[in-house]
């Protein structure tokens, strides 16, 4: 199913915890997310969206089913394999940031690379430009904390950015951001996407999600339909176990 | 990522809690620094006791009698028991090149013209023999018999004008009574010439055993207890006995110095000696070369430095705990960074490292700073003994390898914690 333009793919993907009663936090999702593309996941609290992104993002490996990144499939690959996927091939936005209490933002930013044996100048120079593209310019040699909400997230942005993954995810991004300052993040997800990099973004905003091609309804871990932007045809949410129906509601 | 990068990154994390870093290490400098101390210590007080030494006088055996089973170095547990017949009888075997008493004279003063210096025990008797030539800077050897003496340099410097050979001294005899000798020899150090007198530099005199300890035994008696004792038990009154007996053997060969041995020991223990009257079950008579003698002081020095290292090993121990302890409080309070870093490509051993590197670190300072104040300790207890101070360099090495080792052992487990935590867990963790 991994084809040459498919960034992410899915098929059959379960995700179980068992503590006590099992929960089935992915129960059958099959998603092909094509390269270039720009998806935004929609669903209520504990539908399992932050599930999808940690598998996508080889944090974390489906109990059943597949999950395949850049043409590799990630359970298939030992945690040494994953980290080195986890560290390249995807940039990872977290809603709560993430950041080093203890780095500073360039530091912060070079810390990906740090891990991929980079030079020291080299990273500085690179976490820089980075801060410059997301406006951070003047703000290399503060610590997350004397930094605004913001700003830490443009932080972790350029941080996801630097390793020049084909794949930036994030999780709520703007969850505690004010409209301005969304708005500036949103505007850098634009420009990543229109450099090529494949966004995949996980919001409760309607506003948030209509920037993207495409929009994945969640619901009880199940896709529940799939809505095509941009005057995109619906199409069929999954296959087995699903009880994807395609309702094609775009505005 | 390459090591230094670990190094800076574990440094920053040290420096961030700087109190607790402190508080960690202190264990480790406790236990680096008492044993850099007392190994100076040790090492200062055997130099201080033994000196740097080579015994050249390896034809000799030194014998005294004591009850068979007495611990302790030269002289230990002695009794006067050999008389001039004894000695005499020795010299004339056959593996025997020369045989001499030795005695030490408790004196009170030594003048010389004018200047008299006082001198607890000033006069060491012995035959001439015992000052080898070759230890003569000046003079030669004294004669039995003659009212002689050798100085060694110390005793000869200690007047404003320095002693030389052919000058005369008046020698103050505990008991008060005065007695003239003619310097005949200076020796070329101050240090002991024999296990009997010690190896510390001190002033010397050596004199011939006749006349000045046959006639201070026989005549006034010198005011030792044992010496009074001994020639009421003798019966026979007027005969000085010797605590101590010097053996030469023809060579320093060892056959020749055991040949020596036994046949004076045979000698003594026999019937016909004038010793054998007190040996009896009682005492037995030993020799022992010089070296022996001071390995055995070495095995008192040595037993004593690692009872002393194996406290400091356990005070060790305590530190290296305080620091796993703190690196697993550390590990668990930085759960999420280390959930981050994986996050965003740190390996396993990358965090493992970075860590490890943290406790090494630790161990290290702690070893430096350990050091520092061993050296420092030690330094103020060899000039409060007043020894010569002799820093035990290989023990510093020793003492930072120990400080790695420790930093890496305290480090291990909870950096093996650190690589394994799950990612998504850590992130989770609040
Ligand atoms: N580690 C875990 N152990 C047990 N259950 C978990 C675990 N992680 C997630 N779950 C469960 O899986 C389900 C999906 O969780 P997930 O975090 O993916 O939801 P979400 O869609 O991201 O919700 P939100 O919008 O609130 O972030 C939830 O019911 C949750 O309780
Ligand atoms: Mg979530």
């Amino acid at each position: 199913m991994a084809t040459a333009e498919t960034a992410v793919s899915l098929s059959d993907v379960r995700k179980t915890y068992r503590i006590g009663e099992p929960v089935h936090a992915l129960d059958g999702v099959s998603l092909e997310v094509p390269q270039g593309s720009y998806t935004a996941i929609m669903g209520p609290s504990g539908s399992g969206k932050s599930t999808l992104m940690n598998l996508v993002g080889c944090l974390d490996t489906p109990t059943e089913g597949e999950v395949v990144v850049g043409g590799r499939a990630v359970d298939a690959l030992d945690d040494r394999e994953r980290t080195r996927l986890r560290g390249t091939e995807v940039g990872f936005v977290f809603q709560t940031f993430n950041l080093m209490p203890r780095l500073n933002a360039v530091e912060n930013v070079a810390l990906p690379q740090l891990f991929q044996g980079i030079g020291r100048t080299e990273r500085r120079e690179r976490a820089r430009d980075l801060l410059e593209r997301v406006g951070l310019a003047d703000r290399g040699d503060h610590l997350p904390n004397e930094l605004s909400g913001g700003q830490r997230q443009r932080v972790a942005l350029a941080r996801a950015l630097v390793n020049d993954p084909a794949i930036v995810l994030a999780d709520e991004p703007s969850g505690n951001l004010d409209t301005d300052t969304e708005a500036e993040i949103l505007d850098l997800f634009d420009e990543f996407h229109d450099a090529g990099t494949t966004m995949i973004v996980v919001t409760h905003e309607r506003h948030v999600a209509e920037r993207a091609d495409r929009i994945v309804h969640l619901l009880d871990g199940r896709i529940e339909r799939i809505e095509e932007l941009d005057g995109g045809a619906a199409e069929p949410a999954s296959r087995t176990g699903s009880s994807g129906r395609s309702e094609g509601d775009s505005e | 990522m390459n090591p230094l990068e670990s190094l800076r990154l574990a440094w920053r994390s040290i420096r961030g809690h700087k109190l607790r870093s402190a508080l960690t290490t202190l264990g480790i400098v406790i236990g680096i620094a008492a044993v850099i101390a007392f190994v100076t210590l040790g090492a200062s007080l055997q130099a201080g006791i033994i000196g740097d030494i080579s015994p050249d006088d390896q034809r000799n055996v030194y014998g005294w009698a004591a009850e068979p089973d007495t611990e302790g170095g030269p002289l230990a547990g002695a009794q006067p028991v050999f008389t001039g017949d004894d000695l005499e009888a020795v010299e004339d075997l056959e593996a025997v090149e020369a045989a001499y008493g030795y005695a030490t004279i408790q004196t009170q003063a030594i003048s010389n013209g004018e200047e008299t210096v006082a001198q607890g025990n000033g006069l060491i008797a012995s035959g001439p023999s015992y000052i080898r030539e070759e230890r003569l800077a000046e003079g030669r050897q004294f004669r039995q018999g003659e009212s002689e003496a050798v100085l060694n340099p110390a005793a000869a410097n200690q007047f404003e004008e320095n002693v030389t050979v052919g000058d005369e001294l008046t020698v103050t005899i505990l008991g008060g009574e005065r007695r003239t000798v003619e310097v005949v020899g200076i020796t070329d150090t101050s240090e002991g010439q024999s296990p009997f007198e010690g190896f510390e530099s001190s002033p010397r005199v050596y004199v011939p055993t006749d006349p000045y300890y046959t006639e201070q035994a026989s005549g006034l008696g010198t005011g030792g207890g044992d010496d009074g004792g001994d020639n009421e038990s003798a019966g026979e009154s007027g005969e000085a006995r010797f605590l101590a007996i010097i053996v030469e053997a023809p060579s320093d060969d060892a056959a020749d110095i055991d040949a020596a041995r036994e046949s004076a020991t045979d000698y003594l223990e026999s019937d016909q000696s004038d010793a054998s009257e007190f040996l009896g079950d009682d005492l037995a008579v030993r020799f022992q070369t010089s070296t022996e003698l001071l390995q055995q002081l070495q095995d008192v020095l040595d037993l004593l430095r690692n009872f002393i290292v194996g406290i400091a090993a356990i005070s060790l121990l305590v530190g290296s705990i305080g620091i796993a302890n703190i690196m697993l409080v550390s590990v668990t309070e930085r759960t999420r960074e280390i959930g981050i870093m994986k996050a965003v490509g740190a390996q396993n051993r990358d965090v493992l490292g970075l860590f490890l590197t943290e406790a090494v670190i630790l161990g290290v300072i702690g070893a430096i700073l350990g050091t520092a104040l061993g050296l420092v300790g030690g330094y103020v207890g060899a000039e409060y003994v007043d020894l010569p101070l002799v820093y035990p360099l290989e023990y510093v090495a020793l003492a930072v390898v120990v400080g790695i080792l420790v930093g890496v052992l305290a480090g291990l487990y909870p950096a093996w914690r650190a690589a394994r935590t799950d990612p998504i867990d850590a992130l989770r963790y609040e």
